[in-house]
């Protein structure tokens, strides 16, 4: 069973403090950390291994200090990690992001899944991983929320919803989001980071992963922030249970009563 | 007078603190200034009506039971009064009833009320802002507690073990007397001439203090006065449990706060095994600012609790190989610096016949939070398990132990704990900071006559740790419930001098009656 994990560098704080006076931001020196839902996720790929054997590559795209935590990585159970690095990544949105790591994960070649957080921290946009499975043209579930089978050649996942949860059943090669609280991350020893400093960490440039950099950082990326919000949840959900004969009459009613 | 409310249905909860213990008041204040304490104070003082002074009733010594007269709460006094620079250090003065969890707050978002603060402050408060980030040391599991609170019981924490007690950290107090007379003292501004004291309070009066010539031990210490040759001031009212004055105002220091803070819980196959690692790690014990130990039996309280699928079930999964733990903590200002230690107590480790995998590491925030959550979780447990059998069995309280021992002493106590808790049957845990031999020994009774015969063993124990050179406080202080444990470690005599102390202070003994003396004894 090959397992990749994609991991991101999120600040170990949300929290901004502005100087009264200057009202520039107050820095607390803290260093980042692994994006919460990716070591959760890493959790989830150690307890696979742990049933099923096999091995875990991290993959994660920035700077080179990014190998520090990739290294955390490796101390909390991966057996190999690959950092994306090149000035051509910089100022990638998610579409340049998520195309950047398919290139990543062809590089690292043979996969049955590859499992993400579901979304990041700092960003919060839930993009990444779809995209990447859109990009590697593979089946995705996001928001999984509990794995209730896994084997050689297929996981079943339960995914939450709009009201509900939902089962569904993937073929690898696959790729599942994960929430935070599926797993608690485990902590590492003292051993297990010495160990972790002796790996070495795969490092691939933009021209080592025969990227288009027409696609990669700023160049790729159509994305504007023009303003960040909440957004509201506008959306009322209704489980319909039944018949597919008495699921698809009340759709209908519902068009109906929409309309 | 406006500020005094006799003691009604709704005030009932000020009659008892955290030790569950309850007493007796006809009336209650709650002064929002130091203005409003000093009239009230020489309101009662001229009917001479004790006063029990109160901060946020998280004490499990009873100090701040009120045996009769007037409660005295200090809840309404937390504001930050101002700040100042002195020696590139920050101080800030504090309300005594301000709670440590929001002052901790306030310190680290670095965000103050700072009205009514004069210019100087302000300008020193804008230097903090620049400055790398402060925090302050002293750290109680309770961080509910109040500053006032914490300066009568010279309380500590686990990062005492580096840090010392409260008592490092402060700089300086405002003490209204038991006749509204007010004293200023300010750090290094005021010493003892061998043992004699002599203060001036703000309207000029003069008091002439002979301390106590009692030794006191050299471990972590809250029992009783503090008095030692030449001392400062400003030492003898903090941890004197409220009876020598009323602490109203304390000037605090914060310290920079280490840019890296790392956790190490190191799990060990026997208790054995674990103190001697604990031994051997202080021999080197730079960088690390906390020791602290469970024992087999809280670990086994966290196991049942992370089953029975309460908030406890986020805790990690507890090997049944790991029978004994010692947390370490490192402060350290480099990333290097903390992974030299962090290798040096693995080393540690394996010199003492122990593994290096069986430790758990926390290198960022949301780690620590993990491993402090699993250190806090013990206590929380255990208090769980005693409230659900005082449902029971209703006398039964907590009964836990506060008692330090020498570094020599650290193997005997243990063993001195263990076999007389065995020999008596009883049902136990031990947590605690084993790195200033101060372990907390939990007895949890299942019925009446478990608890009768623990508070009989507390008592063996204060004998004998007195006797191996410890304290019978080390940080939670002496209060109601700890009194006749004070004279078992200093002799009639000690609490003699004690006594003719607070008679110079307090000649018709007014003040938190009860704590460290027998009420009658202090009448007398």
């Amino acid at each position: 069973m090959k397992t990749i994990v994609c991991m991101k560098q999120v600040p170990s704080s949300n929290e901004v403090r502005l100087h009264p006076v200057t009202k520039t931001i107050i820095r607390d020196g803290k260093a980042s950390v692994i994006n919460p839902f990716d070591a959760s996720a890493l959790e989830q790929a150690v307890q696979i291994r742990e049933k099923l054997g096999g091995s875990i590559t991290a993959l994660s795209m920035g700077i080179l200090e990014t190998a520090e935590l990739l290294r955390d990585g490796i101390s909390r159970g991966c057996d190999e990690a690959v950092l994306l690095s090149d000035c051509a990544f910089a100022g990638a949105d998610t579409l340049a992001t998520s195309y950047t790591l398919s290139l990543g994960v062809d590089k690292i070649g043979d996969f049955d899944l590859i499992l993400c957080g579901k979304m990041a921290v700092d960003g919060d946009t839930a993009q990444i991983g779809p995209e990447l499975a859109q990009t590697l043209g593979i089946p995705y579930a996001t928001d999984v929320i509990e794995i209730l089978e896994v084997d050689e050649t297929k996981i079943t996942v339960k995914r939450g919803i709009d009201g509900g949860t939902q089962v569904i059943t993937l073929p690898y090669p696959a790729l599942i989001t994960v929430v935070k609280e599926i797993q608690k991350p485990r902590l590492p020893s003292i051993q297990s980071i010495g160990d972790s400093l002796q790996k070495e960490i795969t490092i691939y440039t933009a021209p080592e992963l025969g990227a288009d950099e027409t696609r990669t950082g700023l160049n790729g990326s159509p994305t504007e922030v023009v303003q960040t919000f909440i957004p509201e949840n506008k959306v009322d959900c209704v489980e319909l249970t039944g018949s597919i004969a008495e699921i698809c009459k009340s759709i209908a009613t519902i068009r109906q009563e929409v309309k | 007078m406006k500020y005094i409310h006799p003691i009604s249905e709704e005030y009932q909860e000020y009659l008892k603190d955290e030790s569950r213990t309850t007493g007796n008041a006809n009336t209650i204040s709650f002064p929002t200034s130091e203005k409003e304490v000093v009239e009230i104070v020489k309101h009662l003082y001229q009917n001479q009506e004790t006063i029990t002074i109160q901060g946020a009733r998280t004490g499990v010594a009873a100090g701040a039971v009120p045996k009769t007269g007037h409660a005295m709460n200090f809840s309404k006094m937390n504001g930050i009064t101002g700040c100042t620079v002195e020696n590139g250090r920050f101080l800030f003065g504090v309300e005594a009833g301000h709670s440590l969890i929001a002052l901790n707050q306030k310190i680290g978002t670095k965000k103050m009320d700072t009205t009514g603060w004069s210019q100087e402050s302000i300008a020193a408060f804008h230097e903090f802002l620049d400055a790398p980030m402060q925090f302050y040391p002293p750290d109680p599991t309770e961080t509910t507690c109040s500053i006032g609170g914490m300066v009568s019981c010279n309380a500590s924490g686990a990062r005492s073990f580096s840090y010392g007690s409260v008592r490092n950290h402060i700089d300086g107090l405002r003490v209204v007397l038991a006749d509204g007379e007010l004293l200023h003292l300010k750090r290094g501004q005021n010493f003892a001439k061998d043992r004699v004291l002599e203060l001036v309070t703000e309207s000029g009066k003069q008091i002439k203090l002979d301390l106590p010539k009692y030794k006191m031990p050299t471990t972590k210490n809250a029992s009783g006065y503090f008095v030692e040759d030449n001392m400062d001031a400003v030492d003898l009212f903090i941890g004197a449990d409220g009876t020598l004055g009323i602490v109203t105002h304390i000037t605090i220091v914060t310290s920079p706060l280490p840019q890296e803070i790392w956790g190490v819980s190191c799990f060990f196959a026997s208790e054995k095994l674990a103190l001697d690692f604990v031994i051997a790690v202080r021999k080197e014990k730079e960088n690390i600012a906390a020791l602290e130990y469970f024992d087999p039996n809280a670990l086994e309280i966290l196991r049942i609790q992370k089953k029975s699928g309460t908030a406890f079930k986020q805790l990690p999964e507890i090997p049944e190989a790991y029978v004994a733990c010692v947390y370490c903590e490192i402060h350290t200002d480099t990333k290097e610096l903390a992974q030299e230690t962090m290798f040096r107590i693995g080393a540690k480790m394996k010199a003492t016949g122990n593994n290096p995998e069986h430790t758990w590491v926390a290198r960022n925030d949301g780690d620590l939070k993990t491993l402090q959550f699993f250190r806090h979780a013990v206590p929380e447990c255990s208090n769980m398990i005693i409230d659900a059998r005082k449902k029971v069995e209703p006398i039964i309280t907590k009964l836990g132990s506060d008692m330090s021992v020498p570094n020599d002493s650290l193997q005997a106590v243990v063993d001195l704990y263990q076999t007389t808790l065995e020999a008596e049957n009883l049902e136990y845990a031990i947590w605690g900071h084993i790195g200033d031999n101060h372990l907390h020994v939990n007895v949890l009774p299942k019925n009446a006559e478990d608890f009768y015969k623990g508070k009989e063993l507390f008592k063996h124990w204060a004998k004998e740790t007195s006797a191996m050179g410890g304290a019978v406080s080390a940080e939670h202080g002496v209060g109601k419930i700890k009194a006749n444990f004070l004279e078992i470690m200093y002799g009639k005599e000690g609490i003699e001098e004690m006594r003719a102390l607070k008679q110079s202070l307090d000649p018709s003994g007014l003040l938190n009656i009860g704590n460290l003396f027998d009420v009658e004894e202090v009448a007398k």
